[in-house]
């Protein structure tokens, strides 16, 4: 056995994890030279150095700590850890899919005519009382401007058929009256107060001082008084239909008088294509006139005149006739049922 | 240690029942143990306590796997290395360890000579010296000559041959012969 051979042989001597025959040999080796024998005395003095190091001890509280640590998380804060935990992670990668539905939803709706019409039927009275002509125009393109407005647009629709189905005649008949009672309320504020104390408690139907208040509201207060009425409505002890109608149609007159028979859905609407807008009106003008038609309406803007008439339906035909003489006449909408007065709205163009 | 076993055969028992102290008795009787591993391991008594805690966890967790054919020593010993050598392979330890040896030398040459003499020489060179072994030495010795494993025990906690266990504890031995040659008598 050379020297190196035995002193790879140290650790397991030290150890006693030789087996017989190498201790043995070892130890005939150790025995012969004094150099192995220094060098094992330093592997035993070494190792007798590691040994008699000093354990380190745990820090104190450790076992507190640790026993803390080991308990499970009570489930609202793991739900919540789960949920928000590391913030600067989790809530951005929140809020990017809130936006990436937002602009789903917005696409779809977007995609689907079907749910633009639905929307369309829905929206058209806020767009006459926020925007009057951009809602005779293209109602299209409202149609996302106030989904949180849809209970009371299907309460509006509800109204539209109400009136749809009251005859003309009696349509007028409440313009009228709207517009009579216009003087009979100089100090509507004060009583405007007191009434709206009462909406909430009085499910009676409206009397007429109410709704000419109504007449002379800014339409801003008009929405809110609306807001009001329906909560009154929704109340309970809610009226009975008739007066739930009341209270809505106190709203009609608040868009202001000229609006209160653009509040149904025209019954004919198209555009005009012209070459000289000036002289198509006055062409218009001198139309209507021959017609016994009746301009109730008319806006004027940059892009083009929106102008609501109402016509006897015999004189519809020659109409339409002197209207494809003035321009290019194409109606979007013109059903093959018209009623004895027809409402039109015109979209002059030129 | 092994004076241990009979305590050590009640106390699996009693956490296998889910004796609710039991978890307590064993961090207790066990924490000096797996934090001292942790330290000579990793240098720091903060991963240290970091890395002690974590093994407890674990424990704690997967009590109901322990089989018992091993001693719960050496099912802890064996977590305790696993942890430590994962956490010395990571990158981001790596990193950091240049950093703490950087300061720590930087830190030793400014101390002043009182301070030095304060602490045993000895003692300082024999954790130093421990410090400078190569990961997979360094645990053997330290499970050999400072927790007093068996070649066995070690074997069976690193998933090494024996073999390998006694050439390992042999060649870190050697090393540190010669690094603490000027304190052999």
């Amino acid at each position: 056995m050379t020297c190196h051979e035995a002193r790879e042989l140290f650790s397991a001597l030290i150890d006693d994890a030789l087996g017989g025959e190498e201790r043995a040999v070892l130890d005939a080796h150790l025995a012969t030279c004094a150099d192995c024998g220094r060098e094992l005395q330093r592997f035993r003095d070494t190792v007798a150095l590691l040994r008699a190091v000093e354990p380190a001890r745990a820090p104190a509280g450790f076992v507190d700590r640790v026993l803390e640590a080991a308990r499970p998380t009570p489930w609202p804060r793991r739900w919540w850890q789960a949920l928000f935990l590391p913030w600067p992670l989790k809530l951005p990668i929140e809020a990017a899919a809130i936006m990436l539905v937002t602009v789903g939803v917005v696409y779809v709706f977007r995609a689907t005519p079907e749910l633009q019409r639905a929307a369309r039927l829905e929206s058209t009275q806020p767009a006459v009382m926020e925007a009057p002509r951009a809602a005779i125009s293209e109602p299209s393109s409202l149609a996302t401007s106030q989904p949180q407005e849809t209970d009371r647009a299907r309460e509006r629709q509800y109204m539209e058929k109400k009136i749809a189905a009251t005859p003309p005649a009696a349509r007028d008949e409440a313009e009228q009256r709207a517009a009579g009672l216009k003087d009979a309320s100089r100090d509507v504020d004060k009583r405007q107060d007191i009434d709206k104390q009462k909406e909430t408690s009085r499910p009676a139907p409206r009397t007429e001082s109410q709704v000419a208040a109504k007449v002379e509201a800014p339409p801003a207060r008009a929405e809110r008084e609306a807001g009001a009425a329906k909560e009154s409505a929704r109340l309970p002890a809610a009226p009975a239909p008739e007066s739930r109608a009341d209270a809505l149609q106190a709203r009609r007159p608040a868009t202001g008088s000229t609006a209160a028979t653009s509040l149904a859905p025209p019954d004919v609407s198209g555009g005009l294509a012209v070459s000289d807008r000036d002289a198509a009106l006055r062409g218009l003008a001198q139309l209507l006139a021959r017609l016994g038609a009746v301009e109730d309406r008319r806006v004027d803007g940059h892009e083009g005149s929106i102008i609501e008439l109402t016509i006897p339906r015999e004189a519809y035909a020659e109409f339409t006739r002197e209207l494809a003489r003035l321009g290019r006449w194409q109606p979007t909408r013109e059903p093959a049922a018209l009623p004895a007065q027809i409402r039109v709205v015109l979209r002059i163009t030129g | 240690m092994e004076g241990r076993t009979g305590d050590d055969s009640h106390l699996v028992d009693r956490l296998r029942r889910g004796d609710p102290g039991a978890f307590e008795d064993l961090v207790i009787a066990y924490q000096h143990r797996v934090f001292s591993v942790a330290l000579r391991m990793l240098g720091s008594r903060a991963e240290a306590e970091d890395l002690a805690q974590e093994v407890f966890v674990r424990v704690h967790g997967a009590i109901a796997e322990f089989r018992g054919d091993a001693k719960l020593s050496t099912w802890l010993y064996t977590i305790a290395s696993r942890l430590c050598l994962n956490r010395l392979a990571s990158s981001e330890r790596r990193m950091i360890r240049e950093g703490e040896e950087t300061l720590t030398r930087l830190a030793s040459s400014h101390a002043s000579p009182a301070a030095e003499l304060e602490r045993s020489e000895l003692e300082a060179a024999l954790h130093r010296a421990i410090a400078e072994l190569p990961e997979e030495r360094r645990i053997v010795v330290v499970l050999r000559d400072l927790e007093g494993l068996s070649y066995e025990e070690i074997a069976a906690a690193l998933e090494l041959e024996l073999g390998t266990v006694r050439s390992r504890l042999h060649r870190a031995r050697m090393d540190l012969r010669e690094k603490l040659e000027r304190f052999l008598p």
